[in-house]
């Protein structure tokens, strides 16, 4: 018996490979006694960087690495980098975040490079196994950094939740994945498609039960309607810099795996998935602009606004184009930097106003805040769709796919959307700029226990860990919500760049994968 | 042996599973229940491996273990966490977030 060794390209997985270097380094350097939170976060960036110039490198590259389970280009390649940008804006939102301390920021860093570990994967997956690992490797370290924040029993609550709708949505996925494989007899993307073809298996039972549970079960990980319960919940109870990234770069990467799955593996099968993504892209919609409407806390209410905005970018799934594709990486690039450029504000207002993520937190910071309050105020703008910001054009793509795919109506629902979006974005603005600022409510209410941790524990570590507030130390949580503040309306200028690199990874996801 | 026998068992077990999640009280039963579906999962991926004489369905079983493994962890952290809390372990009375 010989074994032959698999040829692996070392120049594709560099990527990954990067990644899990700096988090055995991150991990390492966290238990070092005179390494600080500054480095760790130093170290977890350069990491990230690293990440981002190795995926820039192989940019254009088109082939399968590791006996078929995973496959670089350009749309993968493009997810990967909206993940390492809201990665990225993570970390430096986090250098103060109190569950970063509670956790200990070694810790923190290494889960979140863990879920960007989960993300690569995920986003070059071309068989069922390495998807269903990437998934999990994604989710399981966001499970514990929701409730990294022990002290606070939301972010404990949101994180036993998070972990309990997203194992469902695990398990269902698993089960679609095992009749699929039941019915065509492998895991392989390309193989599946190829048996769909050949073998007539268009009408088999089997087959159609497995897309649909796939299909559920990773409409739960998108919080699509109606399996977005758990979003609002989560997104308001876990850390807020959490939040963000969830918000991001989840999303992201599902979106492209998603597309991957659909379009590379079950093309065959377009006509009978496009019309039921259609509908699920019209409840999340509807569901999502109008749950937003009369929420208080902003978390909450972005948590609604993303189930909104994934059934827009899911219109760019269900026509089934290069162009569609185009343009559900393009509305998710710009999303991400809006979302950012809305998180980054929140962050700071959380920790000076007192008042926690309610709309109360932002009112009056027109005049206060400046710096604060453009950012938000252009993020906001860009997820309206403004002319102006990036997220206009990004609308505009997703409406001009869904027209040229023969789904006018749908076009027609997004527009809706939008309008009765108005309803409570523009409710954020007119608390930013036209609301006076509030007194600051009395918060000096004591330490609450560290849950799982010793009561001696407590006691020494009372107080210790208070986190200083103030302007003038964030800094770097301003300088996240200006840059991306900027870059939205950059892009919303001069788009060509980023459409360019949008089409061609739409062109990527239309090109066969191989066996 | 006929197979079908082992699917109906994984679908059995999978609807159990399900059902339990969504009307047991209790987060450690939740978490058994979600095991539950997962090894429905398996169940079905080895009948069908076995029937294709094929190994990749046995590999993502595999894999399956592991991740199910990895989220009783994380699951029962949670719980031990809430519990010191002195949190209701009951998921009905987890809502501080709602609306």
């Amino acid at each position: 018996m010989t074994f032959n060794q698999p040829t692996i390209d070392y120049a594709g997985l560099s990527p990954l490979i990067a990644l899990v270097a700096t988090l055995c380094v991150v991990i390492i350097a966290s238990i070092i006694p005179r390494v600080g939170r500054f480095s760790v976060a130093l170290l977890t960036l350069i990491g990230f960087a690293t990440t981002a110039g190795l995926t820039i490198w192989q940019w254009g590259a088109s082939e399968n690495l590791v006996s078929n389970a995973l496959r670089i280009d350009d749309i993968g390649s493009m997810a990967i980098l909206i993940a390492l940008l809201a990665a990225a804006g993570t970390v430096l939102l986090s250098l103060r975040e109190p569950a970063a301390y509670t956790a200990g920021h070694g810790a923190y860093y290494a889960l979140l490079i863990g879920s960007v570990m989960g993300m690569v994967v995920l986003a070059q997956s071309i068989n069922l196994i390495s998807f269903f690992v990437g998934l999990e490797l994604l989710s399981i370290p966001l499970y514990v950094l929701c409730g990294a924040a022990v002290r606070r029993k939301e972010s404990l609550e949101s994180g036993l939740k998070y972990l309990i709708v997203g194992s469902l949505g695990s398990a269902t996925l698993l089960y679609g994945f095992a009749l699929i494989y039941g019915a065509t007899g492998s895991t392989n993307f390309g193989v599946i498609a190829e048996e769909l073809t050949s073998a007539q298996l268009a009408s088999d039972t089997l087959v159609l039960a497995g897309v649909a549970m796939a299909v559920v079960g990773i409409a739960f990980k998108l919080s699509l309607a109606p399996f977005h319960q758990w979003a609002p919940d989560v997104y308001e109870g876990a850390p807020t810099p959490i939040t963000a990234f969830m918000a991001v770069a989840t999303k992201a990467v599902v979106f492209v795996a998603f597309a991957r799955l659909l379009e590379q593996g079950l093309g065959e099968l377009s006509g009978i998935w496009s019309d039921a993504l259609a509908v699920l892209a019209v409840i999340s919609i509807v569901i999502g602009n109008v749950g937003a409407i009369g929420q208080r806390s902003i978390k909450r209410l972005l948590g609604y606004s993303g189930i909104a905005q994934g059934g827009y970018i899911l219109v760019g799934l269900v026509v089934v184009s290069t162009e569609g594709a185009g343009a559900m990486i393009f509305y998710l690039a710009v999303y991400a930097l809006a979302n950012l450029a809305v998180f980054a504000p929140l962050v700071a207002r959380e920790r000076e106003s007192g008042f926690g993520d309610d709309v109360n937190g932002i009112a009056g910071i027109g005049r206060t805040r400046p710096w604060l309050a453009w950012p938000m105020t252009i993020g906001v703008l860009s997820m309206i769709g403004l002319p102006g910001t990036a997220g206009f054009i990004g609308k505009l793509f997703l409406i001009q796919a869904a027209v040229d795919g023969d789904y006018t109506w749908l076009a027609v629902v997004v527009v809706i959307g939008t309008v009765v979006s108005l309803g409570y974005y523009l409710r954020l603005l007119s608390a930013i700029w036209m609301e006076p600022q509030p007194d600051a409510p009395n918060t000096q209410s004591p330490m609450p226990v560290i849950a799982g941790g010793a009561p001696e524990a407590d006691a020494s570590a009372g107080g210790r860990e208070e986190v200083p507030p103030g302007s003038s130390r964030c800094v770097l949580v301003v300088g996240t919500g200006v840059i991306c503040a900027a870059a939205t309306v950059l892009l919303g200028i001069y788009p060509e760049q980023l459409i360019q690199w949008a089409t061609e990874a739409g062109e990527a996801i239309t090109r066969a994968v191989g066996l | 042996m006929d197979l079908s026998y082992f699917l109906v068992l994984s679908a059995l077990l999978f609807a159990t599973g399900a059902i339990g999640v969504l009307v047991r009280r209790s987060p450690l039963v939740i978490l058994l229940c979600l095991e539950l579906m997962l090894n429905a999962g398996n169940l079905a991926l080895l009948t069908f491996s076995r029937s294709l004489a094929d190994q990749q369905g046995q590999v993502l079983a595999l894999v399956v273990m592991v991740v199910a493994a990895c989220e009783v962890v994380v699951g029962l952290g949670l719980i031990v966490a809430a519990y010191r809390r002195k949190l209701p372990l009951n998921v009905d009375e987890f809502r501080t977030l709602r609306g």
